[in-house]
């Protein structure tokens, strides 16, 4: 029983199905999604973090192996990372009962001057979909704010994000900020955008360049399993 | 003060929508994106609100770092006084598609409906790139019908012309960019719009064929022609 819901949510990860009405990859697929399984396994107790690695996190690797042969693309991508994302907040009160550390809490920020938001709402959903507890603070936020944030909430990571030359110069503010009120040690700092680079990310002392979401998951990662 | 064009005239290539969400060249996306892109293909025409507007300048002055047109405005780059050094006039000129899909694009990732989200900002970059095509077709109409050729596009941040210069541009536009605002960060809003100059010269000239992507040293770069 147990091993035929964690099954199902497996290949309903793959598949990218949030809820028993969406499609999947393959047309035919009916029956409960993602949320309606991960629901069913929390009702005939399976441990929160059986859940996470046996049905989410083992159909994520295998959504990522399938991008890497082309047989998936970002949009299929983000469909899964949605539907994992959407079972790890039906999950997350269950681990913190357990006792169960996470992968560790993730703010994300579009900075001060920039309003593009679309490229940090697929690094927070690949973040997400990653097992990453994923704050997103939104676009066009003034850096006293950001490092309010950090100094009261404690997170883990921070992902600066901006799309110009013009606004990517406030993501060294940023970190500037982050020192001068004593806590830039206490977070990583993950920077990335169009414009930004691997040389930009050094100079303004940020902990990683990403890419994109997938470099920024890989990255993290790694890190975690150092 | 902008013209307001039909939706109509604005075709959203359903090809170039999928190579903007990842998919390579005649890659198929599954059944499920497929007629999410069609579904959202066929709405979005009724989201998008196309407007232009463009003045046609006298070039008056080229040296290696700036070119001065009629009004005293300077574009200040390499490229850009090169470009302009070949010719007499000037068009700029500013377009959006209005800001109501990338509402509706905002909403949905507010919504958690990410791939949706996804898919139609794609649609609206690919709107906005037909209507740029669409404007170019029209000043290059004029310029013809004055013994004019057209260079290819240009914007404030490609090649070495420092986005900054988005101000110069709307300067020169003289208040004819009333649906788009320009943010202290040079930032346009509506985000699906461009802005540029297009240079036209008396038709022996080699303007059209005027590309400084053939000898740029970033080969990687993601706007290179």
């Amino acid at each position: 029983m147990s091993e035929d819901i964690i099954s199902k949510l497996k290949e309903n990860v793959i598949q990218g199905r949030k809820t028993e009405d969406d499609e999947g990859i393959e047309e035919d697929l009916t029956g409960p999604g993602v949320i309606e399984l991960t629901q069913q396994a929390l009702d005939a107790n399976i441990p929160a973090n059986q859940i996470i690695m046996d049905g989410l996190t083992s159909g994520m690797e295998v959504v990522g192996e399938k991008f890497s042969t082309k047989e998936y693309y970002i949009p299929d991508m983000l469909a899964s990372a949605d539907a994992v994302g959407a079972a790890m907040d039906l999950l997350k009160p269950h681990l913190e009962k357990s006792g169960v550390a996470g992968k560790g809490k993730f703010a994300i920020v579009t900075v001060k001057g920039d309003i593009h938001d679309i490229g940090k709402n697929i690094v927070a959903i690949l973040l997400k979909g990653a097992g990453y507890d994923v704050y997103d603070l939104g676009i066009d936020i003034p850096t006293e704010k950001i490092v309010e944030y950090v100094k009261n909430e404690k997170p883990d990571y921070l992902g600066l994000s901006a799309l110009l030359t013009t606004t990517m110069v406030v993501m060294g503010d940023v970190i500037e900020a982050l020192k001068s009120a004593g806590i830039r040690d206490s977070v990583k700092v993950l920077v990335g955008g169009a414009a930004v680079s691997e040389e930009y990310a050094k100079e303004i002392g940020a902990d990683f360049y990403c890419l994109d979401g997938f470099d920024a998951v890989k990255k993290l990662d790694a890190l975690q399993a150092a | 003060m902008m013209t307001t064009i039909s939706e109509t005239d604005i075709d959203i290539d359903r090809q170039i929508v999928c190579r903007y969400i990842g998919y390579s060249r005649d890659v198929e996306p599954s059944p499920r994106i497929a007629s999410l892109l069609d579904e959202y293909i066929e709405n979005a025409k009724h989201l998008i609100e196309p407007s232009y507007s463009y003045v046609i300048k006298n070039v008056h002055e080229v040296n290696d770092n700036c070119a001065t047109v009629e009004d005293s405005v300077c574009f200040e780059g390499k490229v850009i006084s090169k470009l302009l050094d070949r010719c007499d006039k000037v068009a700029i000129f500013v377009l959006t598609i209005g800001g109501r899909l990338e509402e509706i694009a905002a909403q949905l990732a507010d919504d958690n409906m990410i791939v949706e989200s996804y898919v139609l900002d794609a649609i609206g970059s690919s709107a906005v790139e037909n209507l740029a095509e669409f404007v170019q077709g029209i000043i290059g109409e004029t310029a013809y019908h004055r013994g004019f050729s057209i260079s290819r596009r240009f914007s404030p941040g490609y090649c070495d012309w420092d986005i900054s210069q988005q101000e110069k541009v709307f300067q020169a536009l003289d208040g004819h960019s009333s649906v788009v605002k320009l943010s202290p960060e040079h930032l346009m809003t509506p985000q699906k719009s461009i802005s540029g100059i297009i240079g036209m010269a008396p038709s022996q000239n080699d303007v059209a064929t005027y590309n400084p992507c053939k000898t740029c040293e970033k080969h990687n770069c993601v706007g290179r022609r």
